[in-house]
């Protein structure tokens, strides 16, 4: 288990933040400039935080009320790098060897073997790293981090040099490894389709600060800020400010549409009347409406996208005032009502798909 | 004759070979620290640590001269130990330390700044300690630069003059190397002297740029190897 509660200012960047890893890989999710790097670099003893506490399985790594602060090279944490980071005057064996111990030599050679054997690259061991691919380079660097047998696991967007086939071999590799050595593994990246396929549990990082961590379900369907709902995918966004409200169910008026939206949330307890809000709806939740009806919003068609996995649909709500807002939807598995570019056409939001959150 | 060339030739050696080793170790460790030190004096020491290398070597001499000579700091502090350096043989080395050290020291230093932090951090996070990270990752991958800086003091050494003249004057069998010794040879008239010490340069100098040419050849073509792919 991994504990941290952490605070640090770098210019007028500041982090600020507390999570836990419990035997699970927690995948760190936010734009650059986000604090995630810098969160990782705290944890393996690469930086110092100002102020808090880090805690690996209840051994203390950092205090700062008890100046207690372990060297990277105390705390027996496995880091894999963005660019790999191999030693490049060294081979794949030494690479993989450098952390291993005060273990004998023919216990070294077996557990490397071992360890090629468990990442598919089992005769690669006397190459240096120039003469391998960048994904077997990866393999590698894997292999030397967990070689130690670390106590923790960090990854900081490892697999973004990657091509896509490359990438999913590996994402399912680490989800086995993670299996196979049951530690605490924090895996940063940007992409929310990777972090959701590898993790129970997200955590988004906003500015310096988890704006959400809960588990991947929660944080799609349930963002807690506009932050996290830009993050996750979540295109429609519309301000407005609550009318009423009636046990779960929100009305929402946004002023360039025609009506109030009625919103079904299990977290209305949180809001009240007259509350600035911002209110949004995945692309694939909207549907194409027969007719006018509650939460159909009159629309004209302007631009229909076909993509490899999806059509997208580009719409604006067709209101007379000056700001238009543009919905973006998608129209793989609208069977019915295929709109055609130019045309108007209703947008329904279903309202146990809609997501409200304070501004 | 034979001995007029041999005694500044083995003054030369002795003093080129004693700069090579102290200017090798200074450099070096002048510059790992300037390669990770972010302190707001680190233009100013930078600068000082190169000046050498912009100064006529006559100022750097006569600035070597203030400070060694008998009311000079440093040659007050060897003046309780009974002992002063200015024109005896140690002076050749002094100067020649000072005048090829900015070369080794910035050599070096750009050959540590190549040095990927990531991939010292790696090994920290292997639980190396600094000791063996220098060793092991630093220094192999900077040692081309390192190599190179070695050989551009060494000839540097080799061809100190004027501080070297400054400070540790002509004295024929003592301190007379081979630059001084064919200035003075010319001065007084002995050419074939001078020409034999001249001829002596050319081949060491060709030689050892020679040597790092093919070095630096030598180990770019076994980097160029066909990546193979998955």
């Amino acid at each position: 288990m991994l504990e941290v509660e952490i605070k640090k200012a770098v210019g007028n960047f500041y982090l600020d933040l507390k999570l836990s890893v419990n035997r699970e890989i927690l995948s760190i999710l936010g734009p650059s400039g986000s604090g995630k790097t810098m969160t990782l670099l705290c944890i393996a003893g690469l930086m110092r935080p100002d102020t808090g506490y880090i805690k690996l399985n209840g051994k203390v790594l950092y205090d700062s009320k008890e100046k207690i602060f372990l060297s990277a090279r105390q705390r027996n944490i496995g880091f894999v790098f963005q660019n790999f980071a191999l030693f490049p005057h060294l081979t794949v064996n030494e690479n993989i060897a450098y952390g291993i111990k005060d273990q004998p030599k023919d216990i070294v050679t077996s557990k490397v073997q071992e360890l090629l054997k468990l990442m598919h690259i089992p005769s690669l061991g006397s190459r240096y790293p120039r003469e391998i691919s960048s994904g077997q380079q990866q393999r590698v660097a894997l292999a030397r981090a967990i070689a130690p047998s670390p106590d923790a696991l960090l990854l900081d967007e490892p697999f973004s040099a990657l091509d896509t086939p490359q990438r999913e071999r590996l994402e399912y590799e680490l989800v086995g490894i993670q299996e196979l050595y049951n530690k605490d593994f924090l895996f940063v990246t940007h992409d929310l389709t990777q972090g959701y396929k590898l993790s129970t549990r997200l955590a988004v990082f906003d500015a310096g600060r988890i704006a959400q961590c809960d588990y991947k379900k929660n944080v799609v369907n349930r963002p807690l800020s506009q932050a996290v709902a830009k993050l996750t995918g979540i295109k429609n966004l519309m301000e407005g400010y609550i009318t009423n409200i009636e046990g779960n169910n929100i009305h929402v008026l946004v002023p360039e549409l025609d009506k109030p939206l009625h919103i079904f949330s299990a977290n209305s307890g949180h809001f009240t009347v007259s509350d600035q809000v911002t209110i949004g709806i995945r692309p694939e939740y909207v549907q194409i409406a027969e007719n006018e009806g509650e939460n159909t919003i009159c629309c004209d068609a302007r631009q229909l996208i076909d993509g490899v996995s999806c059509v997208r649909g580009r719409f604006n709500a067709a209101s007379d005032t000056e700001r238009k807002y543009n919905f973006e939807v998608d129209l793989q598995g609208q069977v019915k009502n295929q709109p055609a570019e130019g045309c108007m056409c209703m947008l329904y939001f279903p309202p146990e798909k809609l997501v409200v959150f304070n501004r | 004759m034979t001995e007029s060339f041999m005694a500044p030739l083995l003054i030369s050696l002795k003093t080129v070979l004693a700069t090579t080793v102290i200017t090798f170790f200074l450099g070096i460790s002048a510059a790992r620290w300037m390669a990770r030190y972010t302190g707001k004096f680190r233009n100013f020491i930078d600068g000082l640590f190169i000046l050498p290398v912009v100064l006529p070597p006559t100022v750097v001499g006569f600035g070597l001269l203030v400070l060694f000579g008998k009311n000079g700091p440093l040659g007050a502090l060897l003046n309780v130990f009974n002992t002063s350096i200015v024109f005896s043989w140690p002076a050749t080395v002094v100067a020649a330390v000072i005048m090829s050290f900015p070369l080794m020291y910035m050599t070096s230093r750009g050959g540590f700044e190549q040095v990927d932090i990531n991939i010292e951090n790696a090994a920290r996070t292997l639980g190396a300690s600094e000791w063996r990270i220098f060793w092991t990752v630093t220094m192999p991958l900077a040692w081309p630069a390192i190599v190179s800086g070695t050989i551009l003091a060494f000839a540097r050494a080799l061809g100190e003059f004027g501080a070297t003249l400054m400070l540790a004057g002509n004295i024929p069998g003592k301190t007379a190397t081979i630059p001084v010794a064919i200035y003075f040879n010319i001065q007084a008239g002995h050419m074939d002297q001078a020409l034999s010490l001249v001829l002596i340069v050319l081949v060491i100098s060709f030689a050892s740029l020679t040597a790092l040419a093919y070095w630096k050849g030598k180990t770019k073509r076994t980097t160029i190897i066909a990546p193979e792919t998955l």
